[in-house]
């Protein structure tokens, strides 16, 4: 089978493109299968998480992926991240130190995770110098991102993540995907109600909301990613199955895609020159935190 | 016998990451146990970089599954904490009260704003 790409950016659009070729190698099984890159004049960096989640996928039903005809400078970029080097390509150093290398990891590598996003992101020297509050905030937020992947995907690949500095846009984007069983599933089983998929991701989205049951709460991950997003100026996105959740700065923006994208994925993308401290207002007391 | 028992977050996990929620796990036995022999708890956060709530869920917010709010409020203490960690943890008690006083509480609230 032969399918061609065209420009990937993390936006709607770019969802749009991977779930419509999501949905052309759905039953392949004991194929081949030849994506013509030529194309693609343009592929966000941390977009190689949703991509290789469904690459991952396809190989897992025997099936040989090639990727080919890439032009030169977004086959740079999938080599410095590292995402080419799973498929024949070569590890280039990323002598800009702008990219936060590709990573597929299982569940229960929730520590290793936190500590590969600390050293390649935090103490990377070319990731602009944020203010303390601000880097602490995006950390915990690319910690959340994975937590959430662990606590609700039921995923058996495991996560794939990558993310990606802009240094003339002053933006940092981080990317995780998975292939578990997609919001609505969990929603609904939760609910005993049918949703869209849209539906779903809207309601995982309200305060206090969760699928959680059973001894441990839950419900506050997603929320405090939209607020630390609409406090930031900065964009979040979700996309699971056929819907497409984002929220830029305070201002939500909900898509039926027209072909399910497998699993979740959620991509943070932050203004690095935020100059807010992220400091309470007031102080919490000790006595006062039970 | 009001016997007063620490307990390094740190120590128990083993990393300054403290964002997996089977990490929060393990740490949440060891409250429990505590609890459970009606130890008096100060639970230090020295040295923790990073949580999460999932962490923070798991290991105390289930505390509220188990004793009561008052239990808890008497015998658990934090300390070395940073402010805004202690703000996430305020809002994870906040979540976890209201959820175990009703479990079904978010669930119905869910079907309600549906209908």
């Amino acid at each position: 089978m032969r399918r061609a790409l065209g420009p990937i950016r993390c936006d709607a659009a770019g969802f749009e493109a991977l779930s419509s070729l999501a949905q052309s190698v759905e039953g392949l099984v004991f194929d081949k299968l030849v994506l013509d890159m030529s194309g693609v004049s343009w592929f966000d960096a941390d977009m190689s998480a949703p991509f290789g989640a469904l690459l991952h996928r396809t190989q897992k039903e025997f099936n040989e992926v090639e990727l080919a005809g890439f032009p030169n400078a977004v086959e740079v970029i999938l080599c410095r991240n590292g995402f080419l080097s799973q498929y024949g390509g070569q590890k280039l150093p990323d002598s800009f130190g702008t990219t936060v290398p590709y990573l597929h990891l299982a569940l229960g590598d929730g520590r290793y995770f936190a500590e590969y996003v600390d050293q390649r992101l935090m103490q990377n020297p070319s990731i602009p110098r944020m203010s303390d509050g601000l880097r602490k905030k995006f950390l915990e937020s690319v910690f959340e991102l994975f937590s959430n992947a662990q606590v609700h995907s039921k995923s058996v690949a495991g996560v794939f993540s990558c993310g990606q500095h802009f240094p003339k846009k002053r933006r940092l984007v981080f990317t995780v995907s998975d292939l578990g069983v997609g919001i609505r599933e969990n929603v609904e089983r939760f609910t005993d109600r049918a949703f869209t998929d849209v539906e779903a991701i809207v309601w995982a989205t309200h305060e206090r909301n969760t699928t959680r049951t059973g001894p441990v709460p839950g419900g506050l991950g997603l929320k405090l990613l939209k607020e630390f997003v609409g406090l930031n100026g900065g964009r979040l996105q979700i996309v699971s199955g056929t819907g497409y959740w984002g929220l830029s700065g305070r201002s939500e923006e909900v898509k039926t895609l027209p072909a399910p994208l497998p699993g979740v994925t959620v991509s943070i993308d932050i203004n690095t020159a935020d100059e807010a401290s992220y400091k309470l207002s007031t102080e919490i007391d000790a006595g006062d935190v039970f | 016998m009001n016997r007063r028992l620490n307990v390094s977050i740190l120590e128990v996990v083993g990393s300054p990451f403290c964002v997996a929620s089977d990490d929060g796990q393990r740490v949440f036995e060891r409250l429990q146990a505590a609890l459970t022999q009606q130890a008096s708890v100060t639970v230090s956060f020295r040295n923790v970089s990073n949580l999460t709530s999932a962490f923070l869920n798991s290991a105390i917010g289930q505390l509220y599954g188990i004793f009561s709010a008052d239990e808890i409020r008497s015998r658990l203490r934090v300390t070395e904490i940073e402010p805004d960690d202690r703000a996430l943890l305020k809002r994870v008690v906040q979540t976890a009260r209201a959820y175990f006083q009703d479990p079904e509480r978010f669930k119905r609230a869910a079907k309600d704003a549906l209908a």
